[in-house]
């Protein structure tokens, strides 16, 4: 059925309107944040009784005192702590509904055509249960990855490729993709190596060679490619921006050696690399802040879980944190993705527990991932400028007993109900004399 | 109600051992031809547990959460001969006790983890694990015949990171691959090189089972039986049936109306033990229409579920589970991860709690199992956000009191009064903070772990000699 040409004028008149009518409302849509304790990330302590001044979607003043904007919307933090949106640096949100139910899960694809060429893009599904949990939880940004990594990581879809992560931007609207392609994922590993002929010496020798063969790649030559190449031309092609220094390798190792191997690709390639996992990390602190090479890690991990991890240990992220490398956080296993953002608190908490000063643990949940994944020209502390992204707490953040009581995604208060907060109104013992089944709150 | 209807089984169970004893005096049979005790009663596998070399001690001036309720400003707890031989803020310490001074540090009993696989999910988990590891025997629906602590790793390293993080006692459960999983084994996380010299003495044993998911895709994904939920159901009623059997044969043969004593059965063994009021059952199970059907299978044949692990919708039948004694066994938060887990909330505990059920945290995981006072403070705060009123002096007992019960030691550990187990907790700050680490672990009055003391950090022997966990160059 096509438009006619009278309806399609309407329709171009009535969308210019209401593009100005949405414009204006954004315009008036200002809000000013009074009376928090204000966590820019940047200042080294917080400012008591400040206030944040937020105009289309961006923070537009932070100080003391701001005069309000005519029609601006006040909110009274009554002296509690403000800190950006969290951002937790590796999870799944989007590709996953129940880890168990394959049909609900796009987080990897089988081997077969596709390896580096494998984008999650296309997967993703904002109307994910998890991401109302994520955000009500305090996120507003999440690095969204293929594959499997973790303590029983398993290869990629084409070894050692799992394709290519997305950075999310939380919004309860329309454009949640913040970064496409923000990361080419590899996984190395004792268990991912099963599947890439038994030792990590292939899986490291097959990253050398794609890279090796992305890098002799000209498009113009087409069906001129030499005969002998591994790769084929969906996947050389999306190893472009890697070998450009453009996409950064993301490479899921948690041994020693492999974390030097990781290095060393980035050194020998001149790419920007980002280590995940990274349990025995703490060994080379040194090498990986020379190199500028961030660590995504996981502060639960204190047990020799596997072989990978002999080393793990509590203080992890304190030692690495001391040694200026660039830190952030991601929980594997059961809350990768669900609780995404109630989990990484917990996890930082546990990292000051046991070293971690608090500012760096603070800067581990906001401007250092969004330094690692490319957002930090728009995300990441609270400035002038910068994506209105913002929590007002109950208590302190990196305590999992507090909560958010307002999230502020891009400039935009989003809704604190999930499918949970629902569920536990239901059955409530507050509505127990009802006489009717919780099937029809 | 439950507990009358086990009450009434111990009862005929001691009527007849009285019989027995009348019968023989009678007959003045010689000793050779007395009547054993019950076979499935006994523990062939006893504990060898001694306690570590310890010193009566003092600890002064703490903000104690007792496990029973209470919150005490600032007191000190006295241990004498590994128990707690007083409590109060004016107790001083007998001359030859060592002071501790704790002002400023809270203090609680040991925790106890409910549901733990350490040791028979040892690390470091290898790749030869994948299929085969000691969790389950996953070659049968019913493997009542297996006991966990005939898979235990006491080498494991969990065992140290859980006693550094204030567990004094752990269940360590067979996995839920199966109907019936097999008998669990009650553990003290201290140093030792064999099993026996873990066990809690004379702990009561449990019996494993699981419902829903696990189980049915298990057999039911390899073609066997079960492959659904009525399947499941189906094989508890199967296996009960032959287990009333069983035990009614050694009933009469015990009361001498049959001369030959019945074959030795393991899965039956332990099953009739459950029957007896012997053997607590513990079952996997996560929702609440499958809880609700457990408990009909435990009235068709006569015992107690004494918990549900999992139990992620407990607070769907809160009311019914109070009524009945079932303590709920459940995690903070963890959900999403399989359909059965969809529906969990963060208040599950609280709501419990609040109907004036049993709800005890449990770990399920290494990792989580140091954390496990975290758990009750994430628990106790979504109550308290839906409007219930939990204090941290009520919370502390989903970790201490609460499983201690459930695992029927309630009379020995769980809370600090006089006359319990000296297991003792001293924390750095109040252990509902993610900030706080435990200072001092005290198995049985003994100091097993000292933050402060690199003397009194045991490690396992896989983690001596590593290079990859040296201490920091």
């Amino acid at each position: 059925m096509s438009i006619g040409q009278t309806d399609r004028t309407i329709f171009a008149l009535v969308a210019t309107l209401a593009s100005i009518l949405a414009a204006a409302a954004c315009r008036a849509d200002a809000i000013l944040i009074i009376n928090a304790k204000l966590h820019t990330v940047i200042d080294p302590q917080p400012i008591e009784q400040a206030s944040v001044l937020i105009v289309d979607g961006r923070i537009r003043e932070v100080g003391g005192r701001i005069a309000a904007p005519a029609g601006a919307q006040l909110i009274d933090a009554a002296g509690h702590d403000v800190t950006p949106g969290f951002m937790n640096a590796a999870t799944q949100l989007g590709l996953v509904e129940v880890s168990s139910v394959a049909d609900s899960s796009d987080t990897k694809v089988n081997p077969g055509a596709l390896g580096a060429a494998f984008d999650v893009t296309y997967a993703l599904n904002q109307n994910s249960t998890l991401v109302a949990r994520a955000r009500a939880d305090g996120l507003t940004r999440a690095v969204s990855l293929p594959g499997s990594w973790g303590d029983f990581a398993t290869a990629g879809a084409s070894a050692p490729f799992s394709g290519s992560g997305v950075v999310l931007k939380l919004v309860d609207g329309a454009g949640w993709i913040d970064r496409r392609h923000a990361a080419m994922v590899v996984v190395v590993g004792g268990f991912a190596a099963s599947q890439v002929g038994g030792s990590r010496s292939a899986e490291w020798i097959l990253l050398r060679n794609a890279l090796d063969e992305a890098k002799k790649y000209r498009p113009s030559r087409g069906a001129g490619e030499p005969r002998d190449q591994l790769l084929n031309r969906l996947d050389i092609e999306a190893l472009q921006p890697v070998v450009a220094g453009t996409m950064p390798l993301a490479i899921a190792a948690m041994r020693e050696s492999d974390i030097r191997q990781a290095v060393a690709v980035g050194t020998d390639y001149n790419i920007p690399v980002i280590v995940i996992g990274g349990a025995e990390a703490w060994r080379v602190a040194g090498l990986l802040a020379e190199r500028k090479v961030p660590v995504v890690l996981n502060p639960f991990d204190n047990l020799p879980w596997t072989f990978d991890d002999i080393g793990a240990r509590a203080d992890n992220a304190a030692i690495l944190a001391r040694a200026g490398v660039t830190i952030a956080f991601s929980v594997p296993g059961i809350h990768l993705s669900h609780d995404a953002g109630e989990v990484i608190r917990e996890a930082a908490g546990v990292a000051v527990a046991n070293g971690l000063p608090w500012a760096d643990a603070l800067r581990a949940l906001t401007l250092n991932p969004a330094r690692i994944w490319g957002i930090d020209d728009h995300y990441g502390r609270i400035a002038p400028g910068m994506d209105a992204d913002l929590v007002i707490w109950d208590g302190d953040p990196l305590e999992p007993t507090s909560a958010p009581t307002a999230v502020f995604v891009a400039g935009r208060a989003v809704s604190l109900t999930t499918r949970q907060s629902l569920l536990r109104d239901r059955y409530s013992p507050l509505h127990k004399s009802e006489p009717w089944p919780p099937g029809y709150r | 109600m439950i507990g009358c209807r086990r009450g009434g089984v111990l009862a005929v169970a001691a009527a007849l051992v009285s019989l027995q004893v009348a019968a023989a005096a009678v007959a003045g049979a010689p000793a050779t031809s007395a009547r054993v005790p019950l076979p499935f009663t006994l523990d062939s596998y006893p504990s060898t547990y001694r306690p570590l070399p310890r010193v009566d001690s003092l600890i002064v001036g703490a903000v104690v959460l007792d496990g029973a309720g209470n919150r005490l400003e600032r007191a000190n707890i006295l241990m004498v001969g590994g128990k707690i031989a007083a409590i109060g803020p004016d107790v001083a310490a007998p001359v030859n006790a060592v002071v501790i001074d704790a002002h400023g540090r809270w203090v609680t009993p040991g925790i106890i983890d409910i549901h733990s696989h350490d040791g028979d999910f040892p690390a470091p988990f290898t790749s030869n694990e994948l299929v085969h590891s000691d969790v389950s025997e996953v070659t049968d629906p019913n493997t009542a015949n297996v006991w966990a602590e005939h898979s235990v790793t006491v080498q494991d390293p969990s065992f140290s990171r859980a006693l550094a993080a204030g567990v004094t006692t752990l269940q360590v459960l067979p996995g839920s691959s199966n109907l019936f999983g097999g008998r669990s084994v009650v553990l003290k996380p201290v140093p030792a090189t064999t099993v026996q010299a873990m066990k809690f003495p004379d702990a009561p044993y449990g019996l494993k089972m699981a419902c829903g998911e696990n189980p049915k895709h298990n057999y039911g994904d390899a073609g066997r039986f079960p492959s659904s939920r009525m399947g499941n159901i189906a094989g508890y009623r199967e296996a009960f049936l032959k287990a009333q059997d069983y035990l009614a044969k050694w009933q009469a043969y015990e009361k001498g109306d049959a001369k030959e004593a019945p074959t030795r059965d393991l899965k039956l063994d332990t099953l009739a033990g459950v029957l007896t009021g012997d053997i607590r059952v513990h079952i996997h199970c996560y929702r609440a229409d499958e809880m609700a059907q457990l408990l009909d299978l435990a009235r068709e044949f006569g015992f107690h579920v004494t918990a549900f692990h999992h139990a992620v919708e407990a607070y769907k039948i809160a009311d019914q589970l109070a009524r009945e004694h079932v303590c709920s066994v459940v995690w903070s938060d963890w959900w999403g991860y399989k359909m059965e887990a969809f529906d969990a909330i963060r208040e599950n505990a609280a709501f419990v709690d609040a109907a004036g059920g049993c709800v005890t945290m449990h770990s399920d995981s290494p990792f989580l199992g140091q954390r496990l006072v975290l758990e009750a403070a994430k628990s106790m705060a979504a109550g308290q956000r839906a409007g219930l009123d939990i204090k941290p002096e009520r919370a502390i007992r989903w970790v201490t009191s609460n499983p201690a019960e459930a695992l029927g030691l309630g009379a020995r550990i769980g809370s600090l009064a006089v006359g319990k187990n000296a297991d003792v907790v001293i924390w750095s700050g109040d252990p509902f903070s993610v900030y706080t680490l435990a200072e001092k672990v005290f198995v049985d009055g003994a100091l097993a772990y000292d933050r402060n003391d690199a003397k009194r950090q045991p490690r396992a022997d896989f983690e001596v000699g590593q290079p990859g966990a040296e201490p920091t160059p």
